[in-house]
């Protein structure tokens, strides 16, 4: 009798600590990586003149997108009014932070001088897309951090030790509609101004096009969203302090879907409008694809696993509500959005036009990252992930029940108040 | 009640529209008048002079002693260069050269796209770096469509091979971590301009590459002067620029090898 709640706790625990340690393990490897890569510069990564932005970029652009479910759920809650995914947009304000500042992690480890990371606050060009960028990581990080701060308020272990510094905490979010907003524009500008980061650029035919910030922003939205509810769902099947309320995540897994059916309709015709332009290095850089080295990546990775497969699961009611099957259907729309990124990162650079006189004909490179840039990505995401499981297990940021405060807002605006999961 | 309101909405867009469409043939009026200004007006403006190079592929025999003489004297390592020299076909039975410095556009996409405004014009219109402001984030090389750029992936502290035998080092080295590239040797200019010479006549105001050409291929000077040699070259002979398709507008102009072979 007395043994059995033991037996049953204990490989809990077991789980939970293994988990750290994976977690804690990788994050050191991250790091010695990351000392090598500051103490010997950017020579030991596979990149080169020709293809100067590689692995962090794409990882760095993808934690961004992943952040996008902050503004959009905030959006949903203070723009449209549906108060009920208060709860949810609060786990995906902590998703972003975390997104964020692994982008911020990226980002320092891949600019050549990172003790200078600060010049773009003081010597502005406000003419260039990567000041904006710029601009948009550190304002939008201090939203984010604010927004957070109510969360680390009513961690229980802070209203214990420091009820006073608690209190002060949670009436931050007395701002949250403010920030929500401001949070939103900052968020969509930086989204879609990374597409245009690229979009702008006259020197790479494949990615001088308009729609690029619209596809960005597009795909960083249900990627966003999907991630939100992926990670709150996993969580409650892996502790019981979770509380989701399944009926809003089946609801976002829905809109998922179809978002997901809208974006791959406006992929398809960004990618038959660069069939026929016969504009040097375009086509090739759609070539390379469709049909060269990233093309398994383009059409296993991106529209059949990243968009088809789970466009048909998240529509499909019945498929839908087994947890199963939505869960791998939203794991991979986070992993379509990563290899988008991926392929239009590379698409753009791997294709070099020559600038002889006689006519401009486009040639090839290559690049694979090196060991070092996995190991340090990988400790970036173990970052990510070990916030994930601190804010889980200590700051309850996956508690989709409505708290006291927001059930008066709720029942203000008369909203249907969905039962608390117990 | 809603049919008078849409009425009248109709009518506001109506007068809306009128106006509009008049605008527009006023402005459209004035810009057949007005003549735009052009955008070498502008930044130029704060310095008489307007730096060119011209290069002649006709006399280009591909001898690299250019790319020699900018290493030494800028103190560029072995891994980078600033000026390359390629192979660009035959014209008939002789192998043409393409030499390609930095091309020191007017309008520069590097310029356009540095978050922190490390590339810069200067009032010459020279392309320049603020290797001090630099963060190493490489957007620039990606812009850059020849390729002019390149990147400090490590700190170079070997000795410079070119050294002393094509020149001695005018300017510091660069750190680990900037993007670096031809700068016109502009130290010379300044420092030529200000003890009284004149750039592309004088050779210690003149770049590195043009001093040390044997075979008289480049050329460099002023194209607000009508009477500097560049000026007179590009009026007398027909000339081009690379990928003009882009609106670079570049201040290097070469001199096609076709002319040379044919007359």
């Amino acid at each position: 009798m007395t043994a059995t709640p033991l037996k049953r706790s204990l490989p809990k625990v077991n789980l939970f600590r293994l988990w750290l340690l994976l977690l804690l393990t990788i994050l050191v490897f991250g790091v010695i990586g990351g000392v090598i890569v500051l103490s010997k510069g950017l020579v030991v990564t596979n990149l080169t003149d020709l293809v100067p932005w590689g692995l962090w970029i794409t990882l760095d652009l993808s934690s961004i997108a992943m952040s996008a479910g902050a503004f959009l759920l905030c959006a949903v809650v203070y723009l449209v009014g549906l108060k009920r995914f208060q709860p949810v947009a609060r786990t995906a304000t902590y998703i972003g932070l975390i997104g964020y500042t692994m982008a911020v992690l990226f980002l320092m480890l891949d600019i050549g001088r990172p003790d200078r990371f600060w010049h773009a606050l003081v010597y502005w060009n406000p003419h260039s897309l990567l000041w904006e960028v710029t601009m948009c990581v550190v304002l939008y990080l201090g939203v984010l951090s604010l927004e957070t701060l109510p969360i680390l308020g009513q961690a229980p272990w802070v209203q214990h030790h420091f009820p006073r510094i608690s209190r002060q905490l949670i009436k931050v979010h007395q701002l949250a509609p403010v920030l929500a907003v401001a949070g939103m524009v900052l968020s969509m500008l930086h989204q879609s101004s990374l597409g245009a980061t690229y979009g702008v650029l006259k020197a790479r035919p494949f990615w001088y096009r308009p729609d690029l910030s619209v596809l960005f922003i597009f795909s960083a939205a249900v990627g966003g969203v999907s991630l939100t509810v992926l990670a709150s769902m996993i969580s409650s099947r892996l502790t019981k302090r979770v509380h989701v309320n399944d009926e809003l995540l089946d609801t976002l897994a829905f809109v998922v879907g179809w978002a997901l059916l809208g974006y791959l309709y406006f992929r398809f015709w960004d990618a038959f409008s660069m069939t026929y332009t016969y504009a040097p290095g375009r086509t090739e850089g759609l070539g390379l694809v469709t049909q060269g080295p990233l093309s398994f990546n383009f059409w296993v990775g991106e529209i059949f696993l990243g968009a088809v497969l789970p466009i048909i699961i998240l529509l499909k009611k019945r498929w839908r509500a087994d947890p199963v099957l939505r869960v791998l259907a939203l794991a991979l729309v986070v992993g379509g959005v990563v290899a988008y990124r991926w392929d239009t990162t590379m698409a753009g650079q791997l294709v070099l036009l020559t600038y002889l006189p006689q006519e401009i004909t486009a040639r090839y490179t290559s690049y694979f990252p090196s060991l070092i840039e996995f190991v340090t990505a990988a400790g970036v995401v173990a970052y990510g992930l070990l916030m994930f499981t601190i804010g889980v297990r200590w700051l309850n940021v996956v508690d989709h029940r409505p708290t006291r405060h927001e059930e008066k807002e709720t029942a203000s605006v008369a909203q249907p108040v969905p039962t608390p999961a117990q | 009640m809603s049919n008078q309101s849409l009425n009248r909405r109709d009518f506001i867009k109506l007068v809306a529209a009128g106006a509009g469409t008049l605008a527009s043939m006023q402005v459209l009026q004035n810009l057949q008048v007005s003549e735009l200004p052009t955008a070498s007006a502008s930044e130029t403006g704060g310095s008489p002079h307007k730096w060119v190079m011209v290069i002649d592929q006709a006399k280009c025999i591909g001898c690299g002693y250019c790319t020699h003489a900018c290493r030494a004297h800028n103190d560029v390592p072995e891994e980078i260069s600033w000026n390359r020299v390629i192979s660009a076909g035959k014209v008939g039975d002789k192998e043409i050269f393409l030499a390609r410095p930095c091309m020191h556009c007017e309008n520069a996409p590097c310029v356009e796209v540095c978050p922190v405004g490390a590339s810069y014009h200067r009032a010459d219109g020279i392309v320049m770096m603020d290797y001090d402001k630099c963060i190493g984030c490489r957007y620039c090389e990606v812009a850059c469509p020849y390729g002019a750029r390149a990147f400090n992936w490590k700190e170079h502290t070997e000795p410079n091979p070119d050294v002393p035998t094509w020149g001695e080092p005018e300017v510091p080295r660069r750190p680990r971590g900037v993007v670096e590239k031809c700068s016109f040797c502009a130290n010379r200019i300044d420092r030529g301009l200000a003890a009284g010479l004149t750039p592309g006549v004088d050779e210690a105001a003149t770049p590195a590459c043009v001093n040390v050409c044997p075979v008289g291929a480049r050329k460099f000077g002023d194209l607000n002067d009508p009477a500097s040699e560049v000026s007179k070259l590009l009026a007398n002979l027909p000339s081009y620029r690379l990928r003009e398709d882009l609106g670079t507008a570049p201040r290097v102009h070469y001199l096609p090898a076709r002319t040379a072979v044919s007359s």
